[in-house]
This record gives C-alpha cells, structure tokens and sequence, in this order.
C-alpha cells in the first residue's frame, strides 16, 4: 500500500506541476534560509573539544590596580582574559597542574630559506610551550610537536600550518627544512594537518573564528629573541610601561598572553583555584593584586560563553529566519489547502468506493512527506550555495563554520519533512472531512 | 439483500427541519433490477446516498446482506461500501492521470488482494465491459460511453452484491445509452443486482421493478413490460 501510495502521491505532483514547483520551492527557500544561518550558528557553538572540554581550563587574574579597572561590562567589573608575563611564568613554573601552557603572538616577515627576500611575506606567529599539542590534540601530518628540551632553550624550531607548508613546500614532508622568522632560520619540526577547530576557544573573541595560525614557534624562542609585538597584538596595559621596549612590556602589567591548564578532572579545578588565590595574595603582599580579588579558571564552554563568540546579533539572525521559514510554512499550508481542495471529487470517489477516512489521511500524509522530501533536499542544494556564497564573502572567518556536517544535514531533512507535515496536518484533516455525497458529481 | 424498515431522513437547519425522505420500507432481493425515478429535487439523491452508505438516515433501520448498518463507524462502512456495493456515477468520475488498469483497480487497493488477483480481477472487469485491449490508455483517451464502460468495470471488479447507478446514461447519446443500458442488463442477468436511478421512463421500464420518489415519499410502481 505504501508503493501505491507514492505512486500516486507522484502523479498527483505532476497534475499541477505549478502549485507543487510553489509548495516544493517555497518549503526548500525557507529550509536554506534557516539552514544557513543556523549552520553558523551550530558551528559556532558546538562543543569544539567534547574529549576534554571539561578539563581544560584557562586562567583569569585580577591584577590590575587599586585605582584602575579593566574595564565594565554589562555593568559589572570585569578581568582581562590574558596575563602579564611574569605571572604567566609563575604560573608555568609553579608546574601545579598536570600539563599548562602560555599562548602568545608576534608578526614577522617569514619565508623558506631557498626563497628569495622579496618573496618574504607578513605572518602572525604564534608562540607557545610543548604542551599545547598535546592539551587541544593538535592534528599533525609530518613531524610533531617540538620536545620539552627544545621548548626549554629556546631552539629555532617551527611547526607549519599545512597550508603554509604548501605554499613554501608543495606540500611535501619538510620536516628539517630551513625557513627564515624575522632574519633567522628555523627548522621545521611539525607540520599541522587540516584543523578545523570551531571556535579556536583558546584565543579571545576576535580570533576565536580565524583559521589556525601558519607559524607555531616556542614561547621561549620568541622571548630569547626579544619579539614583542605590541602594535601587532592584542595587549592592555596599566601603570607604567614603555611598549616599544621590550624589558619594560616584560616587567610591567601589561596583559598579553593567554594561560591554559590541563587537570585530570574537572574536580580538580577547585584546588587550582585555591593555588590561583593563594598566588594572588603572595603577589598582594608584594604590592600588586591591589583589587578585590575576582580570579577565575574557566573550562572550554565557559570560556566561549564568556567570549561571546556566538553574539547576540547571530542568534537573532536565527530567530528571524526560524520565523521567515514559519512564514514560508503557512504559505505552503494554504496552497496545500488549495491543492486538495481541489481534489475533493477524487476524495469523494475514493472514500465511495470504499477508502475509509484514515487511507484518504495516509494517502496526502505521504503527499506531503514528499513535498517536505523534495523541499528538504532542495533546500539543502540552496542551503550549501549559500553558505558556499557566504565564505566568499567572509574569507576572512574560517571556511569550516560555513560547511554543513551530516548531523546538520539530517537535521536540515527532517526538519523540513517534519515541519511541512505538520503544516500539512490542517489540509489533510479538512481533506478527510469531505464528505463523499457532496463531491460525487464534481470530479 | 437490500432491506430498509421505515427509514427517513431530515435535515435540521436554523431550528427548521426538512424532511427529505418520509419513513418508508424498500426490498431488494439478490438478482433485481429495480430503476428509481422522480423528479429533481425529489429526494432520489438522498435515497441513493443513504442506500450507498454515504448519508446517514435519520428514522428507522437498513440492513444489507442481513447486516444492519445504522450506526457503524467510518470504517466499517467504508469497507461495506468497498465489498458490498459497485458505484456508477453520471459523469463516469475516472482519475485522469490513471490509466484504465489503475482506475479499474483503485476499490480493490483497499481490500487485502494479492497483486496477483487484483490483475486477475482487473482484467475479468475489462473483458466483461469489452476494453481489456485497452487496459494501458488513459480516460481521456476514450468515448464518454466507453469511459463509462471503464467505471462499470470499476464497479464490477470488487464483485460487489449491488450495482447503485446514479443517472448512468445522463451524460451520453442516445446510442451509448442504450449500449450501457444493455450492459447493465447482462450483467443483472449474470446475477448481479442494480439499482439506477433515473430520469428516462424508457430505461425504467427495462428494469423488472420501478420505484417512484416524489415529495420525499416513496410508492412502487407496476412495471409495464415493453419486451
């Protein structure tokens, strides 16, 4: 009975080929609408580390002065997202959790030592300690991360991006090769391999949602090498300190650089906490942390959440859309409503020869499972050429939070089948209603 | 086979009532051909509804193969309707984007047949209307008398116990006419009860009974046999 069903379900389609082309595309234009925006949205918001999102942690300090506020936000105090380098060093030498690591940046004119100069380009470089790697799982395709040794002194070690390893090497291995930072030569040690990481939670807000660094070199080298970038970079800064002078940023409370812990457990991160407190008052008596203290350890979600990287802007769009596609949903109800009230004389027919009033629901049940098919798979095609459109138009954003997973695919299906079904509800109770006698001489 | 106890119908609307038909008792054994006239407006319309099942009546009681059906649920009339009884309409009512096999076909979708007898059935239909050569056309392809055929067939294909034909000649020339009204008749004589409604007193007197509906009341007529 299904088959038969279908089939006629098919030639009902084909016998008013406009109303169905309006049913089918005014569904499929809704569905692309919502899908677009809420595979931003998605993307944006999913949980980017689900393994060990709930033991990673980054790290808050209240230091700035007695005087002075960070800054306000939605009328309360609030505490820089990034700390001052020696208590970024304080922490990490402190070594209280099982693996932590501090997150700089820098820009430098880089190229491969076989380039000539002109070919140097300006990169944003990000340094870090060993343990990053292996804290956000960092996917890599040739080498791997640089040892605790090499972090320790400093070496002129590189890791690339694999899209930088293209650019400079075709793509081949080039663990070993040479390549210049700002002058000076680094060996590769690592090559990442694709890292669609949405959003990047251990950066802040703006770079939550840029593609991964190209350059990944030690924290230590960049110190060593005296590279504090401070036009280049985000870095707040209170009391007295000269940016353009390198010891004076080091020793000064200027904010620059993002501190990550990984704990066993999530239980753990109390006793972090208590360890972060006690700093802070040992760096009170020592004249600084002169604020009511508002020290916190954020885990990956809190983190983002904290950001707001989603913004609020994002979650209208998808409210409005949701509502665009309810409007485009009562659309395709009433031209439903047309559709079969027109076939009222087959319905007459059908129920007289014997189709009782649950086959007749069965039968435009399945019509309209296939027009919510139809619009679902067709807003799917519209829904991918525009968020295709959309990364054009935002290269800059990471090319991965305008693609569609298979979760968002199935959802974007079912939403569409389920959602023109129930629209499809009304029609097909008043198409069951008809009753035979009064339909028999209109077919 | 077809037996009504005072069965009447009225319509109650804005406080007044309406009496379409006035109680009366009809009998229809297996094998009758019994022709219904009157004028329009009459209540030939809703008698016929009723003893299709498609209205429901009001007063009284209508049994059909002993069964009363006063009172059944959507369902089980629907499959009364579907096993017991074979429809002819006056303006053929076919599907036009089924082919004749697939509207031959459509009341036994509704019945557990196997593919296999629903194609045996098709078939017999076909051949006893004379179309089975024409299984694959479509309605629109064919004469109002043949596409009528189509919807006699339709009727037959369930082996139903009753043929209820509304005006089946109405909309034809007088030629087709007098084909489907020989039809009607070899099929009546193979066994199969019919009864038609009608306007043309030359077609009621083919029937072997004649019941007149007139002001909502229904008398038997004597049948002056003309062959």
């Amino acid at each position: 009975m299904l088959f038969y069903y279908i089939k006629l379900a098919i030639y009902s389609l084909k016998r008013t080929p406009l109303l169905s082309f309006l049913m089918i595309s005014t569904i499929s234009i809704g569905i692309a609408a919502t899908m677009i925006t809420y595979t931003v949205s998605y993307m944006m918001n999913k949980d980017p580390i689900p393994s060990k999102s709930e033991r990673l942690f980054t790290v808050h300090l209240s230091t700035w002065g007695i005087d002075n506020m960070y800054r306000m936000r939605d009328g309360k105090e609030e505490i820089p997202v990034f700390v001052t380098y020696q208590d970024a060093m304080n922490l990490y030498n402190a070594q209280k959790a099982p693996k932590q690591t501090i997150i700089g940046s820098y820009k430098a004119m880089t190229r491969s030592s076989e380039q000539p100069v002109k070919d140097a380009t300006s990169t944003y470089i990000r340094s870090t300690t060993y343990e990053f790697f292996e804290m956000f799982n960092t996917p890599f395709i040739y080498g791997s991360g640089w040892s605790a040794s090499e972090d320790e002194e400093g070496a002129q070690v590189v890791i690339l991006s694999k899209k930088r390893n293209e650019k400079l090497f075709g793509g081949q291995n080039s663990i070993g090769k040479e390549v210049l930072i700002g002058g000076i030569l680094h060996r590769v040690v690592g090559v990442f391999d694709d890292w669609p990481l949405i959003p990047r939670f251990y950066l802040e807000e703006f770079d939550a949602l840029t593609e991964v660094r190209d350059m990944f070199v030690p924290f230590r080298t960049q110190m060593n090498n005296e590279w504090v970038a401070s036009k280049d970079s985000s870095i707040y800064c209170w009391g007295e300190f000269e940016l353009s002078d390198f010891h004076s940023v080091i020793n000064s409370e200027c904010v620059w650089l993002y501190f990550w812990i990984e704990l066993e457990s999530a239980e753990h991160r109390d006793e972090y906490l208590d360890f972060v407190n006690n700093y802070a008052q040992e760096q009170r008596l020592l004249g600084r942390f002169q604020r009511e203290q508002m020290n916190r350890v954020l885990d990956v979600n809190e983190s983002i959440n904290h950001s707001n990287v989603m913004g609020d802007d994002s979650k209208v769009a998808v409210w409005l859309a949701a509502a665009f596609l309810f409007a485009c949903l009562l659309n395709s109800m009433s031209l439903m409503m047309t559709k079969f009230h027109g076939k009222g004389g087959e319905v007459g027919l059908r129920r007289a020869i014997g189709a009782s009033r649950q086959d007749i629901a069965l039968q435009f049940g399945l019509e309209t499972f296939i027009v919510g098919l139809l619009g679902g798979i067709i807003g799917l095609g519209l829904a991918n050429l525009g968020l295709l459109v959309t990364a054009e138009v935002y290269s800059h954003l990471n090319a991965e939070l305008m693609k569609m997973n298979i979760e968002i695919v199935i959802t974007t299906l079912l939403l569409s089948i389920v959602t023109s079904t129930l629209f499809g509800l009304y029609p097909i109770y008043r198409a069951c209603k008809i009753e035979p006698s009064s339909q028999l001489k209109s077919l | 086979m077809l037996k009504m106890r005072g069965v009447a119908k009225s319509f109650i609307t804005d406080t007044v009532k309406t009496q379409a038909l006035h109680p009366f008792d009809l009998e229809i054994q297996q094998g009758e051909f019994v022709a219904v006239v009157g004028p329009s407006g009459s209540g030939k319309t809703t008698f016929l509804n009723i003893a299709g099942l498609l209205e429901e009546h009001t007063e009284g009681q209508y049994f059909l193969d002993e069964k009363e059906t006063t009172g059944l649920s959507d369902k089980f009339k629907s499959s009364l309707r579907n096993q017991k009884i074979g429809f002819i309409f006056q303006s053929f009512n076919l599907i036009p984007e089924l082919n004749l096999f697939d509207n031959v076909e459509m009341p036994l979708r509704y019945r557990d047949f196997s593919a296999k007898e629903r194609s045996e059935r098709v078939l017999n239909a076909l051949e006893q209307v004379g179309l089975a050569g024409r299984k694959s056309h479509y309605p629109q392809q064919l004469s109002g008398g043949q596409q009528q055929r189509v919807a006699i067939a339709r009727a037959l294909a369930g082996s139903p116990s009753f043929l209820l034909a509304d005006e089946p000649t109405g909309n034809l020339d007088s030629k087709m006419a007098e084909g489907i009204m020989s039809l009607l008749k070899d099929i009546n004589k193979q066994g199969t009860s019919i009864l038609m409604v009608t306007h043309d007193m030359d077609q009621a007197q083919q029937a072997s009974r004649i019941v007149e509906i007139r002001d909502g009341y229904l008398n038997e007529q004597k049948v002056a046999k003309t062959a």
